[in-house]
């Protein structure tokens, strides 16, 4: 405001060429201040485009520093998805892991269930097998006392049946002597039938080996002891070669024995008859049958042919207690296998057996 | 003790260890059909058989030795494979012919039996006409066959 306040103390001067030079250098002074002015403004603008300079960069840097910072926050959208994928299959794991336990718990329910089942069957076994030992020392002791006992009272009758018929024959007339005779083959039958009877008692009693056993030659040695009982008879035995079991060779003569002395017996009415012992398949087991062409049997009743004193034929006809079967199959069983027949009336017989392969045999 | 030296078997006595009377009665029968004369002595159970043969006291080695021991084996007090253990144990009767003559044959009265060292196993048939005939084969057998241990002396 200087050149303002130079103007106006000279304005109200006397307004001569002193004025004029008054003026001019006013003017002047107004022009020093005004270049002075101009220079402040184009400093100041200079200093204002500096600022403006400043703000761009500013500006940019920000720019720069949200995109770093928008970049950084996708990053952590990124990372928070992965985070709730991870966190997610903690979670299925986790949740895994809970019937992973549940499944645990339920097997060692389970297994603890089983155990005590185990348990409770041990002891059923135990008692089991205390009952049978009980029972096989019951039957022994049966036996025993059967063996020795029942057959006395049999002597007695016999015996003294003969000494009556001997010392009283006068005093007995034919019907009498008739009758003493029926009482003694009474008491060969009860003999025999408590014979045989042991004879099947000893078949379960008797301990059983495992051995090689020559089928072929046992049958052919026992046919041998049949045709020498019976020399008379025209009797043809076929006997297959190389059968060969596994098995105890006593029980398995005794088997052997007893099919072949029935057919020896059921084919006594043919002229020749025909005995066969050979061996079959049967479902992949090796099955041994015994044939013959006598008198047979209706299959109607196979069922009871090796029940223990079941018999298909009277004593009349054909001699025996009917144990002969019933040991055969207990000889089998005990062997592990399996019995069978299969027959017709008047055209013959077919037994088989089956032995349990080696691995298999039944201690 | 003092047996009768030399005394053949045919002289001596048979002892029978039988406690059933029917059986006693048919095997005397038995014997009689069969013209075997021997004295027959009947111990009724194995104490009075033991008796008979391995006598205590004041009859110790006065007795002679039978000929023959038909020997049942089910008896009452003792049975007939105690009689038979004792009387091999015995050094006076240790080779007297004991024959076991029973109902049964049980394979372990049999095993048993000739372990204790019997010297036969007979087992009485039920039908009598077989038994005749096997008491006959003993008679035989035991009684004129057989040549006797010679007696012991003590």
């Amino acid at each position: 405001m200087t050149a303002v306040d130079a103007y106006s103390d000279n304005a109200v001067g006397d307004g001569g060429p002193v004025d004029a030079q008054n003026y001019a250098s006013a003017i002047l002074n107004i022009l020093d201040d005004a270049a002075e002015e101009k220079a402040r403004l184009t400093s100041t603008e200079r200093a204002v485009l500096n600022i403006l300079d400043d703000a761009a960069e500013e500006k940019a840097r920000l720019t720069s520093t949200e995109r770093a910072v928008l970049n950084i926050l996708d990053d952590a959208a990124e990372e928070t998805a992965r985070l709730g994928q991870t966190q997610l299959a903690v979670l299925n794991i986790l949740d895994d892991f809970d019937i992973e336990k549940k499944n645990v718990q339920e097997v060692n329910v389970q297994l603890r269930s089983e155990i005590a089942e185990r348990s409770r069957v041990e002891v059923a076994l135990r008692d089991a097998k205390s009952l049978a030992e009980t029972a096989s020392h019951e039957l022994e002791t049966f036996s025993y006392s059967v063996s020795h006992d029942l057959r006395g009272p049999l002597r007695a009758i016999d015996g003294f049946s003969q000494a009556l018929s001997e010392d009283n024959a006068d005093r007995l007339d034919d019907q009498g002597r008739q009758h003493l005779k029926r009482i003694r083959s009474g008491v060969q039958r009860m003999g025999q039938l408590i014979d045989d009877l042991l004879k099947l008692a000893g078949v379960t009693r008797a301990e059983m080996r495992h051995e090689h056993v020559d089928l072929s030659a046992l049958a052919r040695d026992v046919a041998g002891e049949l045709r020498e009982v019976e020399p008379g008879r025209a009797v043809e035995v076929l006997v297959a070669d190389g059968l060969v079991a596994e098995g105890d060779p006593r029980l398995l003569r005794v088997a052997i024995a007893n099919l072949l002395g029935n057919a020896w017996k059921f084919t006594r009415s043919r002229e020749t008859a025909r005995i066969e012992l050979g061996a079959t398949d049967k479902d992949g087991t090796t099955a041994y049958f015994v044939r013959d062409n006598g008198v047979g049997f209706d299959m109607t009743y196979a069922g009871k042919l090796f029940g223990a004193f079941q018999r298909l034929h009277s004593s009349a006809e054909f001699e025996g207690t009917g144990i002969g079967l019933a040991t055969v199959h207990r000889v089998v069983a005990r062997h592990g296998g399996r019995t069978w027949a299969a027959g017709e009336v008047d055209r013959g017989a077919t037994f088989y057996f089956t032995l349990a392969q080696r691995e298999e045999l039944p201690t | 003790m003092t047996p009768t030296v030399g005394s053949p078997a045919s002289k001596r006595d048979i002892l029978l260890v039988e406690d059933n009377p029917d059986d006693v009665a048919l095997t005397l029968r038995a014997l009689k059909k069969n013209n075997i004369a021997n004295e027959v002595v009947v111990a009724k159970d194995g104490a009075e058989a033991l008796d008979r043969l391995l006598p205590q006291g004041a009859r110790a080695g006065r007795a002679e030795l039978p000929a023959i021991v038909l020997l049942d084996l089910k008896l009452p007090k003792v049975d007939g494979l105690e009689v038979l253990r004792r009387v091999r144990a015995d050094p006076r009767t240790r080779l007297l012919p004991v024959v076991i003559l029973t109902s049964s044959r049980e394979e372990q009265d049999i095993i048993r039996g000739y372990d204790l060292g019997a010297n036969s196993y007979v087992r009485k048939p039920v039908d009598f006409t077989e038994f005749v005939e096997a008491v006959k084969n003993l008679g035989l057998y035991w009684l004129v066959l057989n040549e006797p241990p010679p007696p012991v002396e003590t």
